[in-house]
């Protein structure tokens, strides 16, 4: 294991974050204090930690509809987060995106996106500026099961693979594309041969194992910023909730959830592996327990206290507006 | 500003629109080295109808980038490339074929800045050509200009001259932050303008309208290649009925110079809208909305307007010809406004297809 005892600490927190923001969430909503079209990202913390912990400064990620977890991983700030979802103008923006259109350029976080499959070519579009400008940045697209079946999937694969773009495509294949089982609608076992017909390289990463996740991607970052072009990486991994927040998962059984947030449950299993290595102590990780939730706790009611847009704010920010 | 400068230096010049096209490109590489140029055939031998010709030898290949048939994914990889730093200019050799790259022009480029508050900027243009004439058809001629107009963040441009594209593409290129559509004729292409003839934008940016020919007795406002229609018809009126018609050419599609319509609609008191697409939900209608929101009683008269016929276009030249708005319909609609039914006996000129002129008529306008 290469990384340092301090990284471990730093990658357990983003994971706690992001499983404690979702459960937030979903108990704010439950509560009738949060509205919101939300589509939580609880079960897969691993695939945005490990990947994202590879990451520096001059890299991009572009994300999906189920995209909290990318922004906290790729460090955007988790107050502006829960004051976008409030609505208000605090928010990361403004109040203008919500839950599925969560950006900040700053961190490099090229936006979630409401529709499946379009942040995939905006990452091969940033990977193409890094090309282009010779920064040495890689872009990073997550996306889902489902969105491996969109044409964009597949223009910007074949285009990436063609031009060499230092990019990584990181799909997340979480068993199901809304209520539909994802081997219903892909009639290949994994979504990694996809590659195979771009001249791509592949490779198939457990979901649910940070460090696996996080030495392949380590893997295809490196490739990539060294000039071999793209890889597709699949996360095999399980989605905890609904679609959405309300989903009454009538279509799923419980036994197959409980086995995932049970024998494979990406934060137990990090605990397991560092503590019984004795790279940390589990009393650190309470620490971290204790000081998410209290960052969340303090995001929520600051959030809550926030202004709201002014209205006249409606049309602000409009191309050919001003 | 820059750009009356360079007109000014270039008066009396003759060029193409295709001349304008290439130059505005080419200059645009020159002065950015951020600005790339994406699209199919765009490095090939006939270079985006002469448009890129050149450019991939002269720039590289890496800013200059042949790309295949994949509309959406191409687009999306332009809107990210232009969210970190470059200036992509994406061209479609056929406006239909944008139709498949709807979603990231529709849901992305003119969301991103709003939908994220003000966090990013999509500067990029797209460039989308309508084509024309005989065996174009339903799916390679259409002129779908109010189809992006109607999308809040899209600023949709229709060059109906080389002075409109000399004055607009350097000025958008450096100066709009969001992503613009650009409707090029296919027919203009060849046709020869006088450079710096054509009244320049009266407002802060070379976007407006321009009132290319003066007169009293009615207004045209006409898009694209129409422009250059309502001229013959205004000036064949002039010779053989002795009105002076005031034509304006809208320029920008998305955001109408109202300000120059009403003006000229006040003056006249009569309105022909000109437009190279359907008429319903379109240009004619939405100048016509411009005008009863804000002075209907301005009107002498109804307005009139002209437009492609509510079908999709057919290739026999016979029903092509019946399908494309012609100069005669023009001019005798235009008389009739004028003078009513005296109108009627306004001799009208021979022309009955469109397509057939501007191949053998090549200007200078």
């Amino acid at each position: 294991m290469n990384l340092t005892r301090e990284q471990l600490l730093v990658s357990y927190r983003t994971m706690r974050m992001i499983r404690s923001f979702e459960e937030k969430l979903d108990e704010l909503v439950t509560a009738g204090k949060l509205g919101g079209f939300l589509h939580l990202y609880a079960g897969q913390e691993a695939v945005a930690a490990g990947v994202c912990r590879q990451l520096d400064e001059r890299d991009y990620v572009s994300t999906t509809h189920r995209g909290h977890g990318h922004c906290i991983a790729k460090g955007v700030r988790v107050k502006a987060m829960m004051a976008e979802l409030f609505g208000r103008q605090t928010g990361v923006c403004k109040g203008k995106g919500g839950s599925m259109h969560i950006a900040d350029l700053d961190a490099g976080m090229l936006g979630a996106n409401g529709i499946v499959g379009a942040g995939i070519p905006l990452a091969t579009g940033a990977a193409l500026t890094c090309k282009t400008k010779r920064t040495g940045g890689v872009a990073i697209a997550f996306f889902g099961d489902g969105a491996s079946n969109q044409g964009q999937f597949h223009e910007s694969l074949n285009m990436a693979s063609n031009w060499k773009l230092p990019a990584v495509y990181v799909v997340e294949n979480n068993g199901w594309g809304e209520f539909t089982p994802t081997a219903f609608v892909v009639p290949v076992a994994d979504i990694a041969v996809r590659a195979t017909s771009y001249g791509m390289r592949s490779d198939i990463a457990d979901g649910n194992d940070f460090f696996d996740v996080y030495e392949k991607a380590g893997q295809a970052i490196e490739a990539a910023r060294s000039g071999q072009g793209p890889t597709l990486l699949e996360c095999k991994t399980y989605r905890y909730y609904g679609h959405y927040v309300g989903d009454p998962l009538n279509y799923r059984s419980r036994a197959e959830a409980d086995e995932w947030k049970t024998e494979r449950d990406a934060l137990v299993r990090f605990e397991t592996r560092t503590v019984g290595d004795g790279h940390v102590e589990s009393s650190e990780l309470r620490r971290i327990d204790t000081e998410v939730t209290d960052e969340l706790e303090a995001a929520v009611s600051e959030a809550e206290r926030d202004p709201l847009p002014d209205p006249a704010a409606v049309l602000e920010d409009v191309y050919g507006q001003e | 500003m820059g750009v009356a400068h360079k007109l000014n230096d270039d008066l009396g010049a003759v060029c193409t629109y295709r001349d304008a096209l290439h130059r505005s490109m080419h200059d645009a590489m020159t002065r950015d080295p951020n600005v790339v140029i994406l699209g199919q055939g765009v490095d090939d031998h006939k270079g985006t109808f002469g448009s890129t010709l050149g450019l991939a030898e002269e720039f590289g290949a890496g800013r200059v980038m042949d790309t295949p048939l994949a509309e959406e994914g191409m687009t999306g990889i332009a809107v990210g490339a232009a969210l970190n730093g470059l200036y992509p200019i994406q061209t479609h050799i056929r406006v239909d074929f944008a139709l498949l790259a709807m979603n990231q022009i529709v849901n992305l480029a003119a969301k991103y800045r709003y939908m994220f508050g003000g966090r990013f900027e999509v500067p990029m243009l797209v460039r989308m050509i309508i084509g024309r004439s005989w065996g174009q058809g339903a799916q390679h001629s259409q002129s779908l200009q109010s189809m992006f107009a109607h999308v809040p963040g899209l600023l949709v441009l229709a060059p109906a001259s080389a002075d409109a594209i000399l004055q607009t593409y350097p000025w958008i290129i450096e100066h709009h932050r969001g992503p613009v559509i650009s409707l090029e004729h296919r027919l203009l292409y060849d046709v020869n303008f006088r450079v710096g003839a054509e009244a320049a934008a009266t407002g802060d940016t070379p976007l407006g309208a321009r009132v290319v020919r003066r007169g009293g007795a009615a207004t045209v406002v006409a898009t694209s290649i129409m422009v250059l229609e309502a001229l013959r018809a205004a000036d064949h009126l002039a010779q053989h009925a002795g009105i002076e018609i005031e034509v304006i050419d809208l320029n920008c599609v998305s955001h109408p110079d109202t300000r120059v319509i009403m003006e000229s609609v006040e003056r006249t008191g009569r309105l022909l809208v000109a437009d190279t697409s359907w008429k319903a939900y379109g240009v004619c209608a939405e100048i016509c909305r411009i005008v009863c929101e804000r002075m209907p009683m301005a009107l002498t008269a109804p307005v009139v307007t002209l437009g492609m016929a509510p079908a999709p276009c057919p290739t026999a030249k016979v029903l092509e010809d019946e399908f494309y708005p012609n100069l005669r319909r023009l001019t005798q609609e235009l008389a009739t406004l004028v003078l009513g039914r005296e109108g009627r006996d306004v001799p009208l000129p021979d022309d009955a297809s469109m397509a057939d002129v501007y191949k053998r008529f090549k200007g200078p306008f």
